[in-house]
């Protein structure tokens, strides 16, 4: 037992709902706790993006065309003995090549431009309900933007165009996600938790939406969706007819599972106590390969997200210039970025990170609901 | 042969005496060593050695009496070799057609200026540009060896060009006024092709791609895929298990442009190079060998091509080719890796992929026209693109010089449409009006005709007070920096009041929106900057799938009236002056046609361009000789091929 | 059991000719149809079709006939004669073009899938009995690192690196000189040295997803009772996860089988396209994107009966693996 359930006076324990003890036991959990600070750290970039970008995302610059990442000095070396704690950075200075027509930079390292926190930038609206121009932090200089992760082809800062990206990363396609595991949950627990006729039949449906081809349907989907609507919105409803066909895989595998189930002495203990069938399926069988479910839904995810790249490879799905994660790194699919510009592969680093932090969250939540954790 | 080893001279000499054996003239036979020797520089080692085992006749018989004498660009070459290129995926025969199979009656120069005699000797065309008569070269023969004449060409159109059971319509090159020519034998090396009405441009479409129908069907081999000719054809179209002997025919022959043409091995040609390694649905590659009877020669008398072989490598997708590019694995591409975008990537790289850069000249004119659709269903949206000024003012907020830095890191101006500067045609007010930045003079134009009114967020209603907005279609994977251009021009228009959606689809989707009229605005590349007269979709509504501002107007003009919707007087008057230019031969008398039809353009300002279409560029090894170190790109001068990769060799 | 069989078999057959339908449906659903797609192919390099051809060739595909036409005129030609069509495409017969990748990609697709498994079912399960341990936090990191970054990014990389510091050609199946060589000791070796980096590629994102199913299905079951009371039984540690815990796992896997079979011809593809492997995925894609009518309906078919005969299989493995399960 960790200190904290030792440090709570006994009179608790006895009181505690099963809702504080799971909580309690999330936690003891620092991993689970930790992936529960970067998952709401980033939805709140995500609600936000805005205040969070330095240089505004979908603003486009010659001068500044392929600019690298720029090292940020946190301290100030001056004369004293003792550095200032006084963030800047060098500015670059661009030629571009005759010839080749490349950009090439060169660090100033004569002159600093200063950062400052809560500044002042471009206009950004909130939630659509009110605009501001106040950033989490900035260069002090508008005519020396900060790149932090450095420029794409047009010059446009690639930090803001993270941030800017998780608003639709880890909004639109989530929802798809989660649709599908829901249809794929209740359609497979009730195919084997019945068995016999309605399993077959159900069986049958599945192995339809199995098999038939899904690029067909975003081409036709892709036609037929208003073109006056934004882009976020029309892949919305792709992924939510998607995942109308998505829930196959996970529905086969629970009936698995309850195919092997439903015999057991626990679900037939909860049937005979009286308990409803929803009940004895949600609340007793589903819970004993909850690791299973947690794990493709964490799986799901980096896939959803990166389903939108494979996408737009192949020109459908979302395009620019709508910026998401996955259109940002199929703009980086290409052997110029490799070869020159390789931070432009920064929105990767970003999905790793969101799909490790869901991760761990999923897990801490397992390990917290499971009552035969110690 | 000076370097045979001594094995090989045995080869020979037994040949010769087997060739004794076998009854033929003793000197001849006995001359066979010495006659490889003279003919050693005349024609590839490797059919030198065919000869002397006599399994080919010698160069003299392979070659017409007048063989066509190509002047190579800096020198003679030497033979041997074998060239890289590649291929995207499938559907990417046209790549194979542009290095190989530009042998039709005529070519190109090298300018993109003139026709000049190809398989034929030289032609003659009447007072009224109704007959044209063409001398072919006497001797000249497939690639199969057997002889080219008269009859090829008059099979190719009538019995096949012409045969409603392959084509249901005739291909358009060979129609004016709605009536196909007629091919006649006058004898086996003459030829005439008649016309009911003046047809001047005749010989220019001829030197094109799509004017290769009279010398795509080898007659002696053709027939027997047609039921004039071969009684039994039925039986091997129900043993190839096909629908009809159209099918047969054309899996056999292909066509122009589908893969089939460069899919069947023992189809005779009259290209540098046959098939070898086919080009069908598993290939990983296509091979294409020398052509033992190829028509050309350089000045020496030396029988073109010098290099042996094209491998035609095959990519799914396009970095793949930017890599094999990058490190020196194609000998010459420009195909699929010529975007701008691509150009420092590919110079950084010169000396390690041992490759140097060409250019390419645009023969568009414009890079990103954007076409308003005057003919829009929705009779609101018609009033307003139809509106000149509207466009006007929408021209006027563009901001050209911010894009071209941008997008086109500075390498272009801003541009409305038509012949490109240089070109004797290039009509400054068609090029140049409104291309000005000038949001105050847009404002003004905009409250002026009626759309003056604004919403709270500054975004201007029609005259029925809803939101003015449009959708501009345009498609990512095919033109990336057009996306990024309308961004700039969203931005730019937001400035004016005017709201838009850059609406990026997919392309059959941009197709079918179009052939069914449903698109608010597109964008695509102008076209016509150095052949106007072949492309001229943005002078007038001329191209159903092209002159997106007015589609049913180019289905009028093309069904002469029977479908689409009648144009405006201005349009008519443009459709008829074009049809006169194209039935003058007297180039003085086009162009001051095309002078007119220009007037009228730039008056009725239907498009708005942005800036003037980039140059690309090409790779060439830096191996690889007589490369122009510049030349046109375009689909009706099919780079490389009117640049003759015939004498192109390694030096 | 048999019985049971048989009666699944019978019932393919009506799947079949429902799945047929919709499969057609689905394929002219998309705007446009073959000559569009093939204008717009050829737009792209502004290459232009003759109107009069265009016109043409809807009327020579039966294009401009209604939907039902075309589809008895397919079918028909299956049933009947076992002619699955020519593709608009190649002109040459749909049959051919399919079966002349299929080699390569079983090979490459079963190779792929024996390494993936090899390599997760192990460390799946090592990541769950020793849960929360250095060894699986560094599985754990791992797996999600190939999880994040798509697989044809990964192999674009390789290719960049493998061209331009080693001198190596990554893409593809073979050397240049053995591309159309007859089989040879040679030639198999040279695929060999080819097929590991695509192998390995198709194989980190399926490995990565495979090592965390394995060690959450490890999880469900490592917490039971059973398993403490094996243990209070003094069964080795080693018998006892592969005795119970382990055949118990694999229950989720027996149920992917289903879509193991039609993954083979459809899966990877983009990876496929990028390392420009000769597989059968491109050509479907291609197919599908181009409304190649019968060459796509030819591989929605063969995927079809193949998801049928893989969740048959599946069924039947997961009576065989779990005695609790009955087939009725």
């Amino acid at each position: 037992m960790s200190d904290t359930a030792l440090a709570a006076p006994p009179a608790r324990f006895v009181v505690a709902s099963q809702w504080l003890l799971m909580w309690w036991a999330f936690r003891r959990h620092k991993l689970a706790m930790a992936g529960l600070i970067v998952t709401a750290a980033l939805y709140i970039i995500a609600a936000v993006p805005g205040f969070f970008a330095v240089n505004d995302p979908a603003k486009q610059n010659a001068r500044t065309a392929f600019h690298p990442p720029q090292a940020i000095h946190f301290l100030e070396w001056t004369d004293s003995a003792l550095p200032s704690l006084r963030p800047y950075i060098h500015p670059y200075v661009l030629k571009r090549d005759p010839v080749s027509l490349a950009s090439i930079y060169a660090e100033d390292r004569g002159r600093k431009i200063y950062l400052s926190l809560f500044a002042e930038g471009y206009e950004y609206s909130v939630f659509g309900l009110f605009t501001t121009r106040t950033h989490l932090f900035a260069s002090q200089d508008a005519r020396q933007p900060l790149f932090p992760f450095g420029a794409d082809r047009l010059g446009r800062c690639v930090f803001s165009r993270i941030m800017q990206g998780a608003q639709i990363s880890l909004t639109v396609g989530l929802i798809g996600v989660f649709l599908s595991l829901l249809i794929g949950v209740v359609i497979g627990g009730i195919s084997g938790y019945y068995g016999g006729r309605l399993d077959f039949a159900l069986q049958r449906v599945v192995e339809f939406v199995l098999a038939l081809p899904t690029i067909p349907i975003w081409l036709a989907m892709a036609a037929a969706l208003p073109h006056d609507w934004p882009a976020a919105l029309n892949y919305f409803c792709i992924t939510l007819i998607l995942s109308l066909t998505g829930w196959a895989q996970l529905a086969r595998v629970v009936r698995g599972r309850f195919l092997s189930l439903r015999t057991e002495e626990f679900v037939t203990a909860a049937r005979l106590d009286g308990a409803s069938e929803a009940r004895v399926i949600f609340r007793h069988m589903l819970p004993s390969f909850a690791s299973h479910i947690i794990a493709s839904m964490t799986l799901a995810i980096p896939a959803m997200i990166l389903a939108e790249t494979s996408l737009s490879f192949l020109g459908l799905g979302l395009q620019p210039p709508t910026i998401s994660w996955g259109v940002l790194l199929r703009e980086a699919q290409n052997i110029r970025s490799i070869a020159t510009a390789p931070w432009l592969f920064a929105p990767g680093v970003a999905v790793v990170i969101a799909v490790i932090a869901l991760n761990f969250l999923g897990d801490g939540l397992r390990d917290a609901a499971d009552p035969y954790n110690k | 042969m000076t370097d045979t080893s001594p094995a090989d001279r045995l080869d020979t000499a037994a040949t010769s005496r087997r060739s004794v054996l076998a009854g033929f003239a003793g000197a001849a036979a006995m001359g066979v060593p010495g006659v490889a020797l003279a003919q050693e520089a005349k024609e590839a080692p490797a059919l030198a050695k065919l000869v002397a085992d006599g399994k080919l006749p010698k160069l003299a018989d392979r070659l017409p009496a007048k063989p066509l004498v190509v002047t190579p660009i800096e020198t003679s070459g030497t033979y041997g070799g074998q060239l890289r290129r590649g291929l995207r995926g499938s559907a990417d025969h046209n790549g194979i057609l542009r290095m190989v199979g530009n042998q039709g009656l005529v070519r190109w120069n090298m300018e993109f200026t003139q026709v000049l005699p190809n398989v034929v000797e030289s032609w003659e065309v009447n007072e009224a540009s109704t007959v044209f008569t063409f001398k072919l070269r006497a001797g000249m023969r497939w690639s199969d060896g057997h002889p080219f004449t008269a009859d090829d060409i008059v099979f190719s159109i009538e019995d096949c060009c012409k045969n409603s059971e392959l084509y249901r319509s005739v291909p358009s090159p060979l129609v004016i006024a709605n009536k196909p020519g007629t091919a006649t034998k006058i004898d086996d090396t003459t030829v005439r092709i008649a016309f009911e009405a003046p047809y001047a441009l005749f010989l220019e479409i001829m030197a094109t791609p799509l004017g290769q129908h009279p010398t795509l069907f080898p007659k002696h081999y053709a027939s027997r895929f047609h039921p004039k000719y071969n009684a039994g054809v039925a039986d091997l179209v129900k043993a190839a298990n096909v629908a009809d002997w159209g099918a047969l025919f054309r899996a056999k022959l292909g066509d122009i442009e589908i893969p089939a043409r460069w899919g069947n091995p023992e189809k005779p040609t009259l290209d540098p190079w046959v098939v070898e390694e086919p080009y069908t649905g598993g290939a990983t590659r296509v091979l294409m060998r020398r052509n033992p009877y190829f028509w050309q020669v350089d000045p020496q008398g030396r029988q073109l091509p010098y290099i042996d072989a094209i491998n035609f490598g095959i990519s799914q997708d396009v970095e793949s080719l930017m890599l094999d590019a990058i490190s020196g694995k194609l000998d010459i591409q420009d195909r699929h890796i010529d975007t701008l975008q691509n150009k420092p990537t590919l110079s950084q790289n010169m000396a390690k992929g041992g490759y140097r850069l060409i250019e390419l000249v645009n023969s568009g004119s414009q890079q990103c026209q954007i076409y308003f659709n005057m003919t829009h269903k929705d009779p609101k949206m018609r009033a307003m693109f139809a509106n000149k000024e509207f466009r006007q003012a929408l021209s006027l907020g563009i901001d050209r010089a911010e894009i071209i830095e941008l997008v086109y890191l500075g390498q272009s101006e801003p541009y409305q449409a038509g012949p490109r500067p240089g070109h004797p045609w290039h009509h400054a007010a068609l090029a140049k009006q409104f291309t000005d930045h000038d949001t105050a003079k847009a404002n003004a134009m905009l409250d002026r005709i009626g759309y003056g009114k604004k919403n709270a967020q500054g975004q201007r209603l029609h005259p029925d007070g809803s939101k003015i907005f449009f959708a501009i279609d345009v498609i990512p994977t095919l033109y990336p920096d057009l996306v990024d251009t309308l961004e700039l021009v969203k931005r730019h228009w937001a400035e004016i009041g005017i709201d838009c959606k850059v609406n990026t689809i997919e392309r059959a989707l941009y197709y079918t929106r179009g052939d069914n009229n449903e698109h608010d605005v597109a964008v695509w590349p102008g076209s016509g900057g150095l052949d106007p007269m072949l492309d001229p979709r943005d002078f007038f509504a001329q191209h159903p799938q092209g002159s997106r501002y007015a589609i049913p107007w180019t289905q009028w003009y093309v069904s002469n009236g029977k479908e689409g919707e009648a144009p405006p007087d201005g349009q008519k008057q443009r459709m008829k002056l074009f049809d006169e230019a194209r039935g003058t031969a007297d180039l003085a008398k086009r162009g001051a046609a095309m002078k007119q039809l220009f007037d009228l353009t730039a008056e009725a300002f239907e498009t708005v361009g942005v800036c003037l279409a980039v140059n690309a560029f090409g790779i060439a090894n830096t191996k690889l000789r007589n490369v122009p170190k510049k030349m046109p790109a375009s689909w009706s001068w099919p780079n490389p091929g009117p640049a003759m990769p015939q004498q192109f060799f390694f030096g | 059991m048999l019985l049971f069989i048989a009666r699944r078999l019978l019932w393919m057959i009506p799947s079949l000719a429902v799945i047929s339908v919709l499969a057609f449906v689905l394929i002219r659903l998309p705007p446009g149809d073959f000559v569009t797609n093939y204008i717009a192919t050829l737009a792209a390099s502004n290459e232009v079709v003759d109107q009069n051809t265009a016109a043409e060739l809807r009327a020579r595909f039966g294009l401009d006939q209604p939907m039902i036409v075309q589809y008895w005129k397919w079918i028909s030609g299956i049933v009947f004669r076992g002619d699955f069509g020519f593709s608009f495409e190649w002109q040459q017969p749909v049959g051919d073009l399919i079966w002349e990748r299929m080699g390569l990609t079983l090979l490459l697709t079963f190779s792929t899938l024996l390494v993936t498994w090899a390599i997760a079912l192990p460390i799946g399960v090592y990541s769950a009995v020793k849960k929360y341990s250095f060894g699986d936090y560094f599985a754990t990191f791992f797996s999600f690192l190939g999880l994040a970054i798509p697989s044809f990014l990964l192999a674009l990389v390789l290719m960049y690196v493998a061209a331009m510091y080693f001198g190596q050609d990554v893409g593809g199946l073979f050397s240049e000189q053995y591309l159309t060589a007859p089989w040879s000791l040679a030639k198999v070796w040279d695929l060999m040295s080819h097929i590991w980096i695509a192998v390995v590629i198709l194989a980190v994102s399926g490995t990565a997803s495979l090592i965390r199913i394995m060690r959450a299905n490890m999880l469900d079951e490592l917490g039971k009772p059973y398993v403490t009371t094996a243990r209070a039984k003094g069964l080795s540690e080693f018998r006892l996860l592969v005795k119970y815990p382990v055949r118990l796992a694999l229950n989720p896997f027996i149920s992917t089988i289903a879509w193991l079979l039609p993954n083979l011809v459809s899966g990877s593809i983009i990876v496929a396209i990028v390392l420009n492997l000769p597989t059968a995925g491109p050509l479907l894609l291609q197919s599908l994107m181009s409304q190649d009518m019968y060459l796509a309906g030819a591989f929605v078919l063969l995927i079809c009966a193949l998801t049928l005969v893989g969740t048959l299989i599946s069924d039947v493995l997961l009576a065989l693996a779990d005695p609790r399960i009955r087939l009725e």
